[in-house]
This record gives structure tokens, sequence and C-alpha cells, in this order.
């Protein structure tokens, strides 16, 4: 169980720029990001399509060279042999050897791990069950589905049971009883001290299970933090939905697309109370009262917006 | 860190390795290098560069290819490129094949009549076999078969100094000397050759090659003999050979060595063998 | 806790083994294979038409189709499978393990070795079982199929250290232009003695010197003849091209090291 001050993941003053086509120019694809991820937590790098996410975590495996910056795993600089035993990695849209069998993929990975032959079996059948792959472990790799070839991958990832569990859009492909499944194998881990850092750019998975987020755009760090800090829990309106008729005076708003369903917002409790009060007594009926909560998505979208109002100015400057 | 070190100095033994047997090599079979006036190369090398180190099948390729070429009579100037064939291209790719060299100069000697060309050819395969002992041999014989006795003699002492020569080749200069003429004798010491148990399949060819010559040689000149006879006492050559037989002179015609009659020339009374091929005859 | 002790020939085996089945079910391989053999069963038509030695013509056609097969299956083979375990990304996971990445290319080179020495070993039993047919000793032969298989090692390390550099289309062009300039680099001598004094004499001893000099692995003319070899000349060459085979593979081995996956 990791424990202790020293940060599962350290990310400080990371920099790294590609050069153009046919060595013509430099484009910068992450610019001076930095995070540190705590043991136990899950982590969510969260940011649109090319924001840099992978090219992160391409740095922290060692993948990539960073031009600057420094990436620590558990103290361990992130290329040693050492850190990279204690992780785990699972790859955008992975791909595996065809001519393997589940089985003879994961003892493979599992050899390589360095774990004794006398584990190796009973291992690898626990982990094609945790990851529900339990009658396959004898099909080829070649006729695995993209959600089955997701399961193996993440079977690789978790099967020598690393602190440190690093995943590339884990949910990419998958159908809803599928993201489901990874919701709660990541929970899971989180729930046997392992540490969780996920790549996605779909939020509502990231609100869902994370402790704390970053979010990155065009190479740039948005924010970072707990997400209860980021997305506050106020109430930013009520929807209500009457049926019958609308009390004098009402913005009758949006049609609920009933005939006689009517769609009215009010701003706060007070408001909610007196509408209330007021369709009771015209004999109207409640059907349903929903609070309108700031989402991750609102928190994106007035980042971004706000990006691209200072980018305009200092364009415009 | 220990295993770096390790790698490193794994690594470095190897260099050495490789480098020290390199020169060990290059001591020993280096300096295979021909040497050439010109850097542009005549075809021979042109050929070995082409052939990326597949230089032996190329040279079987083209000897099979120039016996079916050479099979086919008739054709104008067949002989023009004999020798570059055979002496440039194939010795080149193949410097120790002897059949082609030995096949090349019995096109030449025999078909082209070329004594001088065959001869060097020989020349050539001697000089990149030095310890064949064949070759010499035959450049020996057939100088004898022209009559050029020294030439003859001076390949024979070049045979007989060579490490691992078979017994009878040493007796073959004192014995040559003595067959100036005696075909009988030459035939005898083919034969000798041929019965060698320890002779390889391209030796045992030029063995039988040599006798169906000497062979044809023999029958002529005993032919000849009595053609002569009968002219001394008929006053006129004989009208056919068959005549000779019924005369009584012979009880039976020889046939040359593939079973053909030798030809006679009735108007002046001369016998000759059929053809001399060294190939199979082709259409 | 569970327990793992990555262990470096562990790992080296492991790769090995998986790279052996990979190419091993690679059809390139099966293709070439079967190539090989019909040339051999065909050259015993070709030796009915010479004059002279017939085993000669089977003795070559066969000791060439060996090394010609096994070289280009050296080059496809080896340059196809790092290919795909890099365009396919399969390489991404493997890297994440606790393994030194000259583990992967040593690992590799064995693997390829492996199967490229079946090859040799298929091709060398169909040669020698025909030879045996014909009453003729195949053992002589011997000699000649062991360098084989040592400038085969050569080429396939070659065929690493380019697929680590380059596209798969560059490697093999490079793979080959490295072979055929070692069988060669005696052109080398020649030029050198043409070219004026100085620096271009210089470059041409370097190059000599540097590109492996596999018409040393080449006793096919050799062999076929029945020619006497100097004392330990097998031994010596096996050394080079080992030695030299070792080398190449170290530099692919570094080469992979630096290697950046965009």
């Amino acid at each position: 169980m990791a424990s202790g001050n020293v940060p599962a993941l350290e990310i400080e003053g990371l920099h790294k720029a590609f050069s153009g086509h046919l060595g013509i120019g430099r484009h910068p694809a992450v610019v001076d990001v930095g995070m540190s991820i705590r043991p136990g937590e899950i982590f969510g790098l969260l940011g649109p399509n090319g924001a840099g996410k992978t090219t992160t975590i391409k740095m922290i495996l060692g993948l990539l060279r960073p031009d600057a910056g420094a990436i620590r795993v558990f103290g361990l600089p992130c290329a040693s042999r050492e850190a990279r035993a204690r992780l785990g990695y699972l790859p955008e849209n992975p791909y595996f050897y065809d001519h393997l069998t589940a089985r003879e993929f994961l003892d493979f990975y599992a050899r390589l791990q360095g774990i004794a032959r006398s584990f190796r079996r009973d291992l690898v059948d626990q982990t094609l069950e945790r990851v529900g792959l339990g009658g396959r472990g004898d099909a080829a790799l070649r006729t695995f589905s993209k959600g089955m070839t997701q399961r193996l991958g993440l079977a690789q990832a978790i099967q020598h049971e690393p602190d440190l569990v690093i995943l590339d859009e884990p949910m990419s492909g998958l159908d809803p009883l599928g993201r489901r499944e990874v919701r709660d194998l990541i929970l899971g881990l989180r729930e046997a001290g392992k540490t969780v850092f996920f790549s996605s750019h779909i939020l509502q998975d990231a609100e869902m299970i994370c402790d704390r987020i970053a979010i990155l755009k065009s190479g740039s760090l948005l924010s970072a933090g707990r997400l209860d800090e980021l997305v506050s829990n106020q109430v930013r309106w009520f929807e209500v939905t009457i049926r019958g008729t609308l009390p004098a005076g009402v913005d009758a708003g949006r049609p609920a697309g009933r005939e006689d369903e009517h769609l009215v917002r009010v701003p706060d409790i007070e408001a909610l109370r007196a509408l209330l009060d007021r369709v009771r007594e015209g004999g109207g009926q409640v059907v349903s009262v929903w609070p309108r909560r700031d989402t991750l998505e609102d928190l994106f979208m007035q980042r971004i917006g706000a990006e691209k109002a200072a980018h305009r100015e200092s364009s415009r400057a | 860190m220990p295993t770096r070190v390790l790698a490193v100095l794994i690594v470095a033994s190897c260099v050495v390795a490789t480098t020290w047997s390199g020169i060990q090599l290059e001591r020993t079979v280096g300096g295979e290098t021909r040497e050439k006036e010109l850097l542009l190369l005549p075809n021979g090398e042109h050929l070995k560069i082409a052939s990326l180190g597949q230089a032996p099948l190329l040279a079987d390729l083209i000897y099979l290819w120039a016996i079916q070429y050479y099979s086919v009579y008739g054709r104008e100037d067949r002989f023009r490129y004999v020798q570059h064939i055979f002496g440039d291209v194939i010795a080149e790719l193949d410097p120790h094949y002897i059949d082609a060299y030995w096949m090349g100069a019995l096109i030449l000697i025999v078909e082209a009549k070329d004594l001088d060309a065959g001869l060097e050819l020989l020349d050539q395969g001697i000089e990149s076999n030095p310890d064949n002992w064949i070759l010499p041999y035959l450049a020996g014989w057939e100088c004898y078969h022209a009559d050029q006795f020294e030439c003859a003699e001076s390949y024979f002492a070049h045979a007989e100094k060579l490490p691992g020569v078979p017994v009878y080749v040493k007796r073959s200069r004192i014995g040559m000397a003595a067959a100036k003429g005696d075909l009988r004798r030459a035939y005898a010491m083919w034969l000798d050759v041929l019965q060698d148990p320890v002779a390889d399949a391209g030796t045992i060819n030029i063995a039988e090659r040599q006798l169906r010559h000497l062979k044809v040689k023999i029958d002529v000149e005993e032919i000849q003999s009595w053609v002569e006879r009968f002219r001394i006492e008929n006053v006129r050559w004989p009208s056919s050979l068959t005549e000779l037989v019924q005369r009584g002179y012979t009880d039976a015609l020889p046939l040359d060595p593939l079973g053909r009659p030798y030809s006679y020339d009735g108007s002046v009374g001369i016998v000759a063998a059929p053809t001399d091929r060294i190939l199979p005859e082709k259409s | 806790m569970l327990e793992r002790h990555p262990s470096a020939a562990a790992a080296i085996v492991a790769i090995g083994l998986n790279t052996f089945r990979e190419a091993i079910r690679d059809r390139v391989l099966y293709l070439l294979l079967v190539f090989a053999l019909i040339i051999i069963g065909v050259s015993r038509l070709l030796s009915l038409l010479t004059v002279g030695d017939e085993e000669k013509i089977i003795k070559d056609v066969g000791l060439s189709a060996i090394s010609l097969f096994g070289v280009l299956t050296a080059v496809f083979v080896g340059v196809s499978l790092v290919f795909k375990e890099i365009e396919r990304r399969t390489v991404y996971t493997l890297l994440a393990q606790p393994v030194h990445r000259s583990h992967f290319v040593f690992g590799k080179f064995l693997g390829l070795f492996a199967v490229l020495l079946l090859n040799v070993g298929l091709m060398s039993a169909a040669l020698f079982a025909l030879l045996f047919f014909r009453g003729a000793a195949p053992w002589p032969l011997l000699p000649a199929v062991l360098l084989i298989a040592v400038e085969l090692a050569i080429v396939t390390a070659f065929a690493l250290l380019f697929s680590s550099l380059t596209n798969p289309v560059l490697s093999s062009v490079w793979t080959f232009a490295v072979y055929v300039a070692g069988h060669l680099s005696w052109s080398l001598l020649t030029l050198r003695e043409k070219v004026p004094e100085g620096f271009a004499r210089w470059v041409c001893d370097a190059l000599y010197w540097v590109l492996p000099n596999l018409k040393r692995l080449d006793l096919k003319a050799q062999v076929v003849h029945g020619a006497e070899m100097p004392d330990a000349y097998v031994a010596l060459a096996a050394t080079y091209g080992l030695g030299y085979a070792a080398v190449i593979v170290a530099l692919a081995c570094w080469a992979f090291s630096r290697k950046e996956f965009l």
C-alpha cells in the first residue's frame, strides 16, 4: 500500500516540441506542464484531442524524452527500471501480437515482470476474470473485438499489481456496459490502495470517479485541483416541470414535449417555493424538480472561452 | 552500474576479436586481388561484380550455356569468342573450374584447329590451379599430337614436378620421347590414367577423349597401311575400303569410337576419320 | 504482495521465444523456403545438361540457394517484424515493463537467428539428401553451410539496426546495400591502387576494414572443388563473423535505446 509524502507521480516544468514537416519549424506539444498526484487517488488528465495528453503520458513512460523538465514516479526517475517496475500502462488504441492466445499473452508479460512459473498460471486466470475475459483464455488475439482488446490491455496493466496505473483513454471504443466495468475496475483499484492516472476527452467519465483533475489545452495547463473544489456544488437554477394550467404571470418556458406539460426555470430556492405554492393554488401538478448544478463541462467551456478571449485580445493587440 | 560496464567490456572484446581474426584472415587468404592494368575491367570482372557472391553458380550456368551454344554446328564464326567465354568469363568467375579450361581448349584445338589458342587457355588454367596435374599433362599430349615435341616435353616436365602427381605421369616424359610416332605406346599411357582408381570424373573424361583420339589415329594409320600395300600390289588405289576386305587385306574394317566408318578418297588414296567433334552433335 | 524478480536472462529468453513464434508464422518465410527447395530440386535436372562433373551443378545451386534465400529471409522477416511492432504499437506496453531496451533487441536477434538456423538446416538437409541419393558425400559442404549461417547473423544484425533507425523500405534497402558492399569489399583493394595517394587511399582502407568482408565467409567455390583450406580457417572466419555481428547488435541496442516513439 503506497503511503507517505512521496507523490505517486510528479511532473515539473515539462516541455516538448516536435519538428515540423521536413524538419522546418517546431510545433510545441507540451508547454510548461506540472502536476503532482498523491498516492491512493484517482487523477484525471482531461482536455480536447490534440491537447498533449498522450504526449505527456508517453514522456512518463520514457517513450519520448522531454526537452525540459522532470518526471518522477514515487520519487524515482521515470525512465528507470525501478520506476517502471512500479507502474502499469495501457496505451491508447492498443494492439497486440496476433499470434498469441489471451493466456499466452498475459503469461508473456508475467514473465517479463519476473513472476515465478508456479504463480503465473493462477495469476493469469485470476487477471482474466478480473477484466471479464474469464472464458476466453484460449481464444487467439486476432479474433478479439475492440472491447475485448481493451480489456486485455487493462489486464496486462494491472496483472502485476503495480502501485501506479496509467491509462490513456481507457474508455475509448467501449459500449456503455464496458465503460461501466472500467469505471468499476478503477474504483476497485483505489479501494485496494493503488493510484490511478488516466486521460480522457470525455468529461462525464472523469466527473464520476476522479478525485483530482488537470485540464490541458494546446499543450498548456488550464486548471488543476480537486474536483469538488473546481466544480462547486451550488445550484445554478431549478427546472420545474408542471402539468396542467400555468399560474398567471409565469414565463411559459420551453415546451416539455407533452401537450399539457410546461418547463419553468427559477433562479433559487426562494423562487422555487413561491412557484410551488402558486401551482398548488392554481390546481396544477408538479411533475418534477431538477436542480441544475455546475458540471465539469461548464468549467471546461468557461476556461476554454476565457482562453479564446485572451487569445483574441493578444492577437488584436 | 556494473551491468553496463560488463556490456561495454563484452562489446569491446568483440571488436578486438573481430579485428584480430580479420587481420589473420587477411594474412592467409588476403591479397587475392588480381592485377589488372585497367580500372575499367573486362567483362569477366563485371560479371563477377554483378553476381553478388554467386560467382561459381554463374560460372556453371555460363558453362552450360556455352556447351549448348557450341553444340550447334554450322554457326558462322563459332570460334571467335571461345577464348573470351572460357578464358575470360568462366575463368574469371570461377578460376578453379577445370572442366571449362580443357573443354574450351579442346574445342579450340580439335574443332577450330587453333593449337596456340588452346594452349593459351590451358596455360591460364595451369596458372590459376598450380597444383593441378591434368591440365599440363593434357597440354603436353596436345602438343604431341601436333608433333610439337619440345613443347610437349616442357609440359610433361612441368606436370612431373607437381606434388601428389600419379606415378605414370612421371613416366610420361620418357615415355613420350619413346612414343614419338608410336601411337600404341601413347594409347597404353592414357589407359593407365583411365584405370587409376583415384582419378576423378573430370580426369577420366579427359582420358576417354584422348583414348578415342588415339584410337582414331591408330585406325587411320592401320587402314592407310593396307591401302598402301594394295597399291603396291595392284598398281592402283583401291576403289573403296570394302575392296580391302574383299581382297583379303583385312578381315574386317575397324569403326571409329562412335561407330562410324572411316572415309576414303579413292582418287588420291587417302584415309580420313569422320569429322572430329568434341561436343555431341545438335541440329 | 506479489513476488516479482525481473531478470535480464528470463526476459531475453521470453522475448526470443516470442519472436521465434511470430516469425515462424510469417508467410513470407514459407514462400522463400518452398522456393529454395524447388530450386534445389531443379538443379537435379540442370545437372543432366552439363558435360563433366554433374554434382558440381547441384552443389553450386544448392549452396547459392541456401545463401540467397537465407539473406532474403533475414532481411524481409527481420525488417517486417520490427516494423509491425512499432507500427502497431505493440512495443509500447513492452517498453513499459521493467526491462532494458537493449534486452529487447538482443532477444529479437536471438529469436530471428534461431528461425534462420532452422531455415538453413532444412534447406541443407534437402540438399544433403539429394546428394546422398546420388551417391555423393555431402559432408565437405558443411563448412560452407556453417559460414553461411554466420553471414546470416551479420545480415540479421544489420536488419535490426536499420529497423530501429528508419522505415521498413529504407531498412531493407540499406541492409541489402551492406550485403552487396560486403561481397564487393575486395574490389576496394583494387580501387585503392588506382586512386592517388593520400586521403582517398585512406578512405578506401577505412571502408575495407569497416565493411563486413563477406567474401571471407564464402566457401562455396572451395568446398565444391574440394580445395584445401588453411588450418583453422573456418574457426577464424566464424570468430570474425560472429564478433562482427555482436558489435552490430550492440549498435542496434544503442540505437533502439535512443529511439523516440512519436
